[in-house]
C-alpha cells in the first residue's frame, strides 16, 4: 500500500530541513521538555513517570525470589521490558509482544545492564539457593514520539528509587536498593535527510532511520541500536555522539534531583 | 471472597482498619484528558487505586466481520499493569482481564449512542496502574469520562462503584484488605442521572436486607463520584473550576 500522507509529509519535512528547520519549530539538537515523576505507584517497589511532549511512559520496579543459575550461585538477576500495549496510540493492536516492543525493552535493558549500574553479587541473599530476581515493567501509555528516551529515563529512575522488599520476602530489611550509575539513552532520527534529537510522532513517520545511544556517568558507550531501513556515516554518528553526551548529562541531573526528594 | 472469620476488620470504635465510617467511600480525584496520543482518556485515582483509559475512535470496525450494519462496537480491553499488585503479575490477557473487559464493553454498550455510528469501532483501553481493590469500577469510571472527553455522545455518565460486607456488616468500598477477607463485594456501574444500573456482578453472600443497603450506598456513592467527573470535564473544556 503507498501511504499517501507520509509521501507528502516526507516532502514536507525535507522543505523544512532544507531551511534547517523544525515541523514544531525546534532546533535540530533540541528536546521537548521533559518532566519526571518518581515514586508514583503504589505497589511497585520503584516507580516513574516521564512525560516528553505527548509521549507518556511509566515504569514499575517489582522484586522476586529465585533460584540463582547453578554456573552463577552468588548472582542475582535483572529483567527489563517494555509493553506497547494499544492504549498507546491509533496504530498499537492488540496481540503478543510486537517485534517493536521487544526491540524497546531489549535496548533499554542492554543500557542498564551493560553499564553495570547493578552488581549482580549485591542481590545475592543465599549463595546457590536464593537471589532476587529484579524486574522492570515500561508502560507505553502515549506515544507522540521519541519513546525510547521516555523509557529508559523511566526505567533507569524507577531502578534508581527502588526498595527493595525485603520484609514482606522475610529475608531481612527493607532497604534502598544499590545503584551505582545513571545510563541514559538518547536517541536520533533522520528526518528530512538528517538527523535531529527527540524526534516528534510526524517526524517518525515522515522519517526514516533512527539510532540510540544509552551513555553512562563517564560518557562511556554502554548500549547502540540502529533501527529501521537506512544508513548513516562515520561523521554523522560523531555529530550525534556529541549531542548525546550532552543530552545524557541533562537528564541525568534531572534524575539527580529527583531521587533528592 | 476469602471469607476468612479470624481477620479483624471493624474496629472497636466501628470505624474500619483504615478510619473510615461503614459508609465512608475511599478519596477520589479525576483528572481528563492526560494521554496526548488518545482522542479522549482520563485517569482516576481512587484511593491507592489508580486507572488509566484511552478512547480511540469511532473509527473503521474490521475486520469486518465485528461490523454491525446498525451500530458501532465497543472494543475493551481492561489490563493489569506488571507492577500493579504486590506480586508482579505476567504480562498479557487472563481469564480473570477478559471476563472485566467483556462485562465493561457490554455495560458502556449500554450507555453510548452507538447508532450513531454504524460499521464502526470504539476502541476503550482500561491500565490499572496500581491496584488496591475495586480496579474493576475505577476502570468503568475512568473509560466514562474518556469517553466522555473524546466527544462520544452518551445517555449519562456511568460510574463504577462497590460495596461489600465485612464482619457481617455492609460497608461502602471496599479495600484491599476488606476485599481479601470479607464476606463479600457488589460493584455495580450506575448511570447516575436516570438511577439505571448497566454493569453488576457480587460474590459472596448477602441477605436480601443486605443487598439492598449494600445498593443504597452504591447510589450514594455513584453520586459523589458523577460530581467528581463532572467537574474533570468542566476543569477540561472550561478551562476554570466548576
Amino acid at each position: 500500500m503507498v501511504e499517501l500522507v507520509p509521501a507528502l509529509l516526507r516532502q514536507e519535512l525535507a522543505r523544512l530541513a532544507e531551511d534547517n528547520k523544525r515541523l514544531d519549530g525546534r532546533g535540530r539538537w533540541d528536546g521537548r521538555d521533559v518532566t519526571l515523576e518518581v515514586d508514583c505507584l503504589y505497589n511497585a517497589e520503584g516507580s516513574a513517570k516521564v512525560v516528553i511532549g505527548g509521549t507518556v511512559v511509566y515504569a514499575g520496579v517489582k522484586f522476586e525470589l529465585r533460584t540463582p543459575w547453578p554456573d552463577r550461585p552468588t548472582q542475582g538477576s535483572l529483567m527489563c521490558g517494555a509493553e506497547l500495549r494499544p492504549v498507546a496510540g491509533r496504530k498499537y493492536e492488540p496481540g503478543p509482544p510486537s517485534p517493536q516492543s521487544i526491540e524497546l525493552g531489549r535496548v533499554v535493558d542492554r543500557g542498564i545492564r551493560e553499564s553495570g549500574c547493578i552488581n549482580m553479587d549485591s542481590l545475592c541473599i543465599v549463595p546457590g539457593e536464593k537471589v532476587w530476581g529484579v524486574m522492570i515493567d515500561i508502560h507505553v501509555l502515549s506515544d507522540q514520539g521519541n519513546i525510547f528516551d521516555a523509557c529508559g529515563l523511566a526505567a533507569i529512575a524507577a531502578l534508581r528509587t527502588a526498595v527493595v522488599p525485603a520484609e514482606r520476602f522475610d529475608v531481612g530489611e527493607d532497604h534502598r536498593l544499590e545503584v551505582s550509575g545513571t545510563p541514559i539513552m538518547a536517541s536520533f532520527t533522520r528526518v528530512g535527510g538528517r538527523y535531529v534529537l527527540d524526534a516528534s510522532e510526524q517526524e517518525e513517520l515522515g522519517g526514516d532511520e533512527r539510532i540510540h545511544i544509552t551513555l553512562g556517568d563517564e560518557g562511556h558507550l554502554h548500549s547502540l541500536q540502529k533501527g529501521l531501513k537506512g544508513v548513516f556515516t562515520p561523521a554523522e554518528f560523531a555529530e550525534i555522539f556529541e549531542v548525546a553526551q550532552q543530552r545524557c548529562v541533562e537528564l541525568r541531573k534531572l534524575v539527580a534531583e529527583k531521587e533528592g526528594n | 471472597m476469602g471469607g476468612y472469620g479470624d481477620v479483624q476488620l471493624l474496629r472497636d470504635d466501628g470505624l474500619r482498619l483504615d478510619g473510615r465510617k461503614i459508609d465512608e467511600m475511599r478519596p477520589v480525584s479525576i483528572e481528563a484528558g492526560v494521554l496526548p496520543a488518545a482522542d479522549g482518556s482520563a485517569m482516576v485515582t481512587h484511593g491507592l487505586n489508580v486507572a488509566v483509559a484511552a478512547v480511540y475512535g469511532p473509527m473503521e470496525a474490521h475486520p469486518r466481520k465485528i461490523q454491525r450494519q446498525d451500530r458501532a462496537v465497543i472494543d475493551v480491553r481492561y489490563n493489569m499493569a506488571p507492577f500493579s499488585t504486590s506480586d508482579r503479575i505476567r504480562p498479557g490477557f487472563n481469564r480473570r482481564s477478559r471476563e472485566i473487559s467483556k462485562v465493561t464493553a457490554e455495560a458502556l454498550e449500554s450507555v453510548v449512542l452507538v447508532e450513531r455510528y454504524p460499521r464502526s469501532k470504539i476502541r476503550v483501553e482500561i491500565e490499572i496502574l496500581a491496584a488496591e481493590a475495586g480496579t474493576r469500577c475505577v476502570g468503568i469510571t475512568a473509560a466514562a469520562v474518556a469517553l466522555a472527553d473524546a466527544g462520544i455522545p452518551m445517555r449519562d455518565l456511568i460510574v463504577g462503584v462497590a460495596s461489600g460486607k465485612v464482619e457481617d456488616t455492609v460497608v461502602l468500598d471496599l479495600d484491599k484488605a476488606e476485599d481479601n477477607y470479607g464476606q463479600a463485594d457488589l460493584p455495580v456501574g450506575i448511570l447516575p442521572n436516570t438511577g439505571e444500573i448497566a454493569f453488576l456482578q457480587m460474590d459472596g453472600d448477602l441477605s436480601p436486607a443486605e443487598f439492598e443497603l449494600a445498593m443504597e450506598y452504591n447510589f450514594k456513592a455513584a453520586k459523589e463520584i458523577h460530581e467528581i467527573m463532572v467537574d474533570a470535564l468542566r476543569r477540561r473544556y472550561e478551562g476554570g473550576e466548576a
